[in-house]
């Protein structure tokens, strides 16, 4: 227990020196403050409201409430594809710099587990991560409920599917710096399976535009196996605007393809030598 | 295997093979080696003599190809094996963001110690180390000289039984070499086992009681210093000993060690020395060569590994 707390605040620490935690933070408070300053919202009758956002008034009156899940779908998208690539750049460092010479023989010499030093510094990882999404949303949220008085749950849902999803490709970048020691090389592997999903995600147009059934089948086996980064955004998108999920495919098939990345990163881990 | 040593490996072996090439190299050759609890033993070799990978194995950083090894009785790829073992790397790159304080917190509870206890013990270490007003700044500002200090009291903060310290006076001054030295000589009077890897065959000659030579992954020679060292003696090579005699020749010879088939013993008189050739030639054992021995370390070291370079250089 003192060496799993040890281990998972190390990585805290870590992140905290890197500015990674700063930036995150920093990055945030800058967006709730946005939120809070710039975003004036006079309703009107209870149900409209104009609005006034940087100074400029709309010339036309919105449902409030339609309003409202604008701003949260913006604040969903940046989250889930700026803020997502940002944590993925920045995570992989993280992971990395446990494996450099020098510091993991120090770590391996410790009455320490393999398992649990690579799984605490994903552990820590995702904590950090986590902690910056919710602070986010939860900020955003309520200050939009504040200032308009639209509590919407289901945006709250959007920090969760943002965190499984950057779980997901923290698992490919852990197998990615387990097996390479690279930060960038991780780094790169994310970004293209990131890239890879909206193109994936049009497997049934891609079948029937390739002529060979080899490609055929290669191109379901991938998109089959690769993390739905972009279909799970879609969910994302689905669920704060209220709409029925049409399949949970994706986020199981996405959060498959993550236990297993992290568990061949445990046993590529288990046996390398240092 | 002995609980009553501190290391014991048999026949251990590391051999790293890349994928794309077809050379291996074996780093670490059938290495059968016994550390006694309470020694300070020295393990010597040339660079890439495969000093650093035998500690490795012994920390179990490096899976070994084959053989096995023991810390305190306990199979070393176990990681309670590593409990009572503190540890000082080679070219350590410890976390630049810590404070002195800050990485002795961690590494005693990582090593399992109780919150209560690293307090306690955080600046008796600094103090000891020197470092008493060094132990809130990061540790990306302390020299080279005060890191390896630092790293040697990290090794020793949950009081281990068992030193490893891999090239500990690296990039230290001579005072601090001196210092290091004391530290090292208190801990060892009080029972704690300390295994020192170096090239510096002056520093473990001042520390050691017992030393082995490592060349090309094999124990070249090992014994104890004071014997080693002593005054004039002869050394005897032999081949194809077998192994009883071997093992009787040993309990003679102040030191002895097996080097390619090479069976080589030093001999601390004259008389110990007929006698072993008489039982060599009454075994038919072809004698490679016998000559008066040295008494520094480093002559010691220099014939030895001399001797094996001779070797490749005739192969």
């Amino acid at each position: 227990m003192k060496a799993t707390a040890a281990l998972f605040g190390d990585t805290l620490r870590e992140a905290r020196a890197r500015m990674v935690f700063w930036g995150f933070y920093g990055l945030s408070t800058a967006i709730i403050l946005f939120f809070l300053f710039l975003l004036r919202i006079d309703v009107v009758e209870g149900a409209r409201a104009t609005v006034t956002l940087l100074g400029e008034t709309s010339p036309r009156a919105i449902p409030i409430a339609r309003l409202v899940r604008q701003f949260q779908g913006g604040v969903a998208s940046f989250l889930y594809v700026a803020g997502m690539g940002l944590a993925v750049f920045a995570s992989a460092g993280l992971m990395a710099a446990v494996l450099e010479p020098g510091r993991i023989e120090w770590l391996l010499s410790k009455p320490v587990g393999r398992g649990r030093i690579l799984l605490l510094r994903f552990a820590g990882s995702l904590a950090v991560v986590g902690l910056n999404v919710c602070y986010l949303v939860l900020g955003v949220w309520a200050i939009l409920g504040w200032k308009t008085g639209v509590w919407d749950p289901m945006f709250l849902a959007v920090a969760l599917t943002t965190i499984f999803m950057f779980a997901v490709l923290l698992a490919a970048v852990t197998l990615a710096v387990v097996l390479s020691d690279s930060a960038a090389l991780a780094t790169m592997i994310a970004f293209a399976l990131m890239v890879i999903s909206p193109i994936l995600a049009q497997h049934r147009l891609m079948v029937k535009l390739l002529d060979s059934e080899g490609w055929r089948r290669l191109w379901r086996a991938l998109y089959q196996i690769l993390p739905k980064v972009f279909e799970v955004g879609r969910i994302n998108m689905d669920l704060l605007r209220g709409r029925p999920v049409e399949s949970w495919a994706p986020v199981w098939s996405s959060a498959a393809f993550g236990a297993a990345a992290l568990a061949l990163a445990l046993c590529a881990f288990r046996r390398r030598n240092f | 295997m002995s609980s009553e040593a501190a290391i014991e490996t048999r026949e251990l072996t590391c051999v790293y093979r890349r994928l794309w090439r077809r050379r291996e190299v074996r780093a670490v050759d059938g290495v059968t080696l016994r550390v006694a609890r309470g020694t300070a033993f020295g393990l010597l070799g040339p660079n890439g003599a495969g000093k650093t990978t035998f500690v490795k194995l012994l920390l179990a950083s490096v899976r070994p190809t084959a053989g096995r090894a023991w810390l305190f009785g306990v199979d070393c790829r176990r990681p309670e094996a590593r409990r009572p073992v503190g540890y000082l790397p080679e070219n350590h790159r410890l976390p630049p963001y810590l404070t002195g304080a800050g990485l002795l917190e961690l590494a005693g509870a990582l090593s399992g110690m109780e919150a209560g206890a690293r307090r306690r013990r955080i600046p008796e270490l600094l103090e000891l180390v020197g470092l008493s007003d060094w132990g809130q700044v990061r540790l990306a500002r302390y020299s080279k000289g005060m890191l390896q200090r630092l790293g040697l009291a990290q090794a020793m903060m949950h009081e281990p039984a068992l030193l490893l310290l891999d090239e500990p006076t690296d990039g230290v001054d001579p005072l601090g070499r001196q210092q290091i030295r004391a530290i090292l000589r208190q801990l060892q009077q009080r029972g704690v086992t300390v295994f020192l890897n170096s090239h510096l065959l002056a520093e473990v000659e001042l520390f050691c009681q017992e030393v082995a030579i490592l060349d090309r992954g094999r124990v070249a020679l090992s014994g104890k210093l004071a014997d080693l060292t002593a005054g004039r003696g002869y050394r005897l090579a032999a081949w194809g000993v077998p192994e009883r005699l071997f093992d009787e020749l040993r309990a003679q010879a102040s030191a002895a060690g097996w080097r390619d088939g090479l069976a080589e013993f030093q001999f601390p008189s004259r008389e110990e020395l007929n006698r072993a050739v008489d039982l060599l030639r009454a075994e038919r054992c072809p004698l490679e060569r016998i000559a008066a021995s040295a008494s520094t370390l480093e002559e010691v070291f220099l014939r030895t590994i001399g001797s094996s370079a001779g070797e490749v250089r005739g192969e």
